[in-house]
């Protein structure tokens, strides 16, 4: 008879159809499960129902502006490295409603009182986790507590997965953010191909894995999801030197190459809505053609935008170059002045997006290059 | 660097929870002040709300319009002088400010704050202080001159030097007399002036050519156009004001007043929480950064 | 005519004169007259061929310029200590290129530009001292013109670029 027990920290083998099942009580628990899913020729995280819905046998190649998938016919559904949205868009809507006003006689204001849902998140990287641990504490502050995405963080349910097969434009390890979790999770797969390794993070992850049916792994799968890991870890060819970070930046916000990057920067605001850590936003109000009802939102925004930064009498950053320069210096700079940690996790998404093919690591280092010189 | 950012901002209105979520507040009075510009007298609809909202001279609130959305404002007086009443002079200039000019007496519209950093008026107790304003830069300014008359034995020499494009876009003529009478060696500067005019014509920082300051007990506190607070400030720094002892308001774009929506970042600071009034010694190394 | 000496300690209250040797103070001294000047007193006219350099001690003078539909534009003031009618110091200007009024009951001290230049001239350590202080009125006069010129006050409509 062998001991079934589950504690924080267990690791457990389990049968990928149990991972179906494993959902369907997630969303039997008021739960509703997002995932990665096979759409508009990408990977798209929207809500799914189970196995079915996933990428199954799909790894991608992310190179500077290219993603492609590929068909591998293994049965395998975490072999991709995300597209790119990330789980951002469930925490902080990119349109939200915040209320809406009618004028009977006096404006009248209605706020928005749907309950926030309760997201479980299904494939959570590493990356991700930490993208999510660096909106918490922009979002979560002792100053001020945005309700939309507390509401929500506080219902969230995060399982999350260790990656094994990072891309070209991935550099994590050089953050120190994965590729493999470390905790902050629910419940965190290994995905080897017969099986999941499954470690237990919450107590309701310990409850929900409880119910089933799983085996208790040998050392040979633990050590070839180790190994896989240890892998993972080392063939990433992206990297970022932080060494010098903020620093590097912030004292040299004169160096030429701002200028040439804002030649090739189409200031087209792909990389910070593809951010998982960008939180920049507008409101504005929708008012019906009499100007009588109103509704305010509050929309995603980016300091690429013409608009982002006008006031009466210009814009502060009239040029592309000046935006790229506060977008770079803000993530890799004084995001640790205003939140305490750089708010770059490495998932290479503002590469593999960027039309231009831009990449931060590169200008970084040719910025360190020409101060150096 | 070790400079203590000055945030007095007390939610008060109290809605921490409530994202963007104004309070109504009704017009009771709206004077105009020059060309595009006037001044609003407003009130909580709410009592409660209104018994509970207190700031500081050099906050501002967030005014929405419903439909348009949302300026910041600076608060143009003090709870003292406007008997508890919200003060903001606007400029007609942008959507929901021009808009604003559309708005009569018993009109609603929607305040959130007060938001930001306030004046430094017991910081600088003992010292003289000179006011260097231009343009729109003089209403977030004027709760801080009631201030100062109100406790003027505790100030030295106080000087207001204040510009406009001309003339007639100078604000609050009227205070002038009272300003003067409690002391104020007033120094309106107009751009440009016609054959009437029989004041200055020139530009604020040109003040500092003929006057002498004694720089360990002058403080400046000004507000105004950037251009010209940047040359207020080349003009304190060369005559040894330390700049710590130069406090300048800034302006960016805010769609929050909480450090929150991102617009309004200038280097590590978010203007709204931060500033918007800041000891110059803590932006020395950015305010100059072309674009930054 | 004022006395000799009311002019010499007209002039010592002006920090322009501080520092000139005991000769080029008394030699700009001679040069010099002091003017009582009402409000509304006119100094010189746009075009004018007078030639002297005047230094405010009291009220205030204004500078204007016609432009044509818009009248009598004034655009700088000098106030006490401020020099004004400059140009005349230099070698080539011969014409006034501006108006100078009192607009207040004013006193200036005016030099005469002829024997200034002439002076400067013939002792070229005066005529540094002389020239180096006018390079200063002239850079002051250069920014606030400069800011007048960006016209930092109007509304994005009124502004030209953008």
């Amino acid at each position: 008879m062998t001991d079934k027990t589950l504690t924080i920290g267990s690791t457990v083998a389990l049968p990928k159809p149990e991972l179906d099942l494993l959902m369907a009580d997630l969303r039997n628990n008021g739960f509703q499960t997002v995932g990665p899913h096979l759409q508009d020729e990408s990977i798209v995280y929207k809500e799914i129902a189970g196995l079915k819905d996933l990428p199954r046998g799909i790894t991608t190649e992310q190179t500077p502006a290219s993603f492609r998938m590929i068909q591998t016919g293994k049965e395998r559904y975490f072999d991709f490295i995300p597209g790119s949205q990330s789980w951002k868009q469930f925490l902080f809507p990119p349109s939200h409603l915040l209320f809406s006003a009618v004028k009977e006689g006096k404006w009248q204001l209605k706020e928005n009182d749907e309950p926030a849902p309760h997201y479980a998140l299904i494939g959570v990287r590493a990356c991700e986790l930490a993208a999510i641990g660096i909106q918490d504490k922009v979002f979560l502050r002792d100053d001020f507590s945005d309700p939309i995405y507390r509401h929500r963080r506080e219902g969230l349910f995060i399982l999350a997965v260790n990656c094994l097969d990072p891309d070209a434009t991935c550099f994590c390890a050089s953050m120190g953010t994965g590729p493999r979790h470390t905790g902050g999770f629910d419940l965190c797969l290994t995905e080897l191909d017969d099986v999941f390794l499954v470690e237990v993070g919450s107590e309701l992850g310990r409850s929900l894995l409880s119910a089933r049916n799983f085996e208790l792994p040998l050392a040979f799968v633990q050590n070839t999801a180790n190994q896989a890991m240890e892998r993972a870890a080392h063939s990433m060819v992206r990297s970022m030197d932080t060494s010098d970070l903020p620093g590097l930046l912030t004292g040299n916000l004169d160096a030429e190459r701002w200028m040439e990057i804002g030649k090739r920067c189409l200031s087209c605001a792909n990389c910070t809505q593809v951010c998982p850590t960008c939180f920049c936003w507008n409101a504005t109000d929708q008012v019906d053609i009499l100007g009588k009802a109103t509704r305010r939102e509050r929309l995603w925004d980016s300091c690429f935008n013409p608009n982002y930064s006008y006031v009466v009498g210009g814009n502060t950053r009239p040029n592309i170059r000046s935006r790229y320069r506060q977008w770079l210096t803000h993530k890799l700079g004084t995001w640790k002045d205003q939140f305490g940690v750089l708010g770059c996790v490495g998932c290479g998404r503002c590469i593999t997006w960027c039309p231009a093919g831009i990449d931060l690591t590169e200008e970084v280092a040719a910025i360190r290059a020409e101060v150096l010189a | 660097m070790t400079t203590t950012l000055i945030n007095t901002a007390a939610h008060s209105a109290g809605y921490a929870n409530k994202l963007l979520l104004p309070h109504w507040a009704e017009i009771v009075k709206i004077i105009p002040e020059a060309e595009g510009v006037s001044t609003f007298h407003l009130k909580f609809t709410d009592p409660e709300v209104q018994s509970r909202y207190h700031f500081e001279p050099g906050q501002f609130n967030m005014l929405y319009i419903p439909g348009y959305g949302e300026a910041a404002i600076s608060m143009s007086s003090d709870l003292e002088t406007a008997n508890g009443l919200l003060v903001h002079t606007i400029r007609h200039i942008g959507n929901v400010t021009k808009a604003a000019n559309r708005l009569k007496v018993g009109d609603v519209v929607g305040i959130r704050g007060p938001f930001g950093t306030s004046w430094p008026l017991d910081a600088i107790e003992g010292m003289d202080v000179v006011i260097a304003c231009g343009g729109i830069g003089l209403p977030p300014l004027r709760g801080a001159i009631y201030q100062i008359i109100r406790n003027r034995e505790k100030y030295g020499k106080i000087t207001l030097l204040y510009g406009a494009r001309t003339p007639a876009d100078l604000m609050y003529p009227s205070e002038y007399e009272t300003w003067q009478k409690a002391g104020f060696d007033m120094q309106v500067t107009v751009d440009r002036g016609d054959d009437t005019w029989t004041g200055r014509v020139g530009v604020v920082p040109m003040w500092f050519y003929h006057f002498r300051v004694d720089p360990h007990k002058t403080a400046i506190l000004t507000c105004g156009p950037e251009i010209m607070m940047r040359f207020v400030i080349y003009e304190a720094l060369a005559r040894r004001i330390p700049s710590d002892h130069i406090y300048i308001s800034l302006e960016r774009n805010m769609k929050c007043g909480q450090g929150a929506c991102g617009h309004c970042q200038q280097g590590p600071y978010f203007i709204c929480k931060d500033g918007p009034v800041f000891p110059f010694r803590a932006l020395e190394n950015i305010f100059n950064v072309e674009e930054y | 005519m004022v006395p000799e000496e009311d002019i010499k300690s007209a002039l010592r209250k002006v920090p322009w004169f501080d520092n000139l040797t005991p000769e080029h103070f008394n030699k700009t001294a001679e040069m010099s007259q002091l003017r009582h000047a009402k409000a509304g007193e006119i100094f010189f006219h746009e075009g004018d061929k007078q030639d002297y350099v005047y230094i405010v001690l009291e009220g205030r003078v204004s500078l204007d310029i016609f432009v044509p539909h818009h009248g009598k534009v004034r655009f700088y003031t000098a106030e006490p200590n401020d020099v004004f009618g400059w140009s005349s110091v230099t070698p080539s200007v011969r014409q006034r290129t501006a108006g100078a009024m009192a607009v207040l009951d004013s006193i200036v001290v005016c030099i005469d530009a002829e024997k200034l230049r002439q002076f400067a001239d013939e002792d070229h350590d005066f005529g540094y001292l002389l020239m180096r202080r006018l390079t200063n009125v002239v850079a002051s006069r250069l920014m606030i013109t400069r800011l007048q010129l960006i016209d930092m006050f109007a509304g994005p409509t009124e502004q030209k670029n953008d």
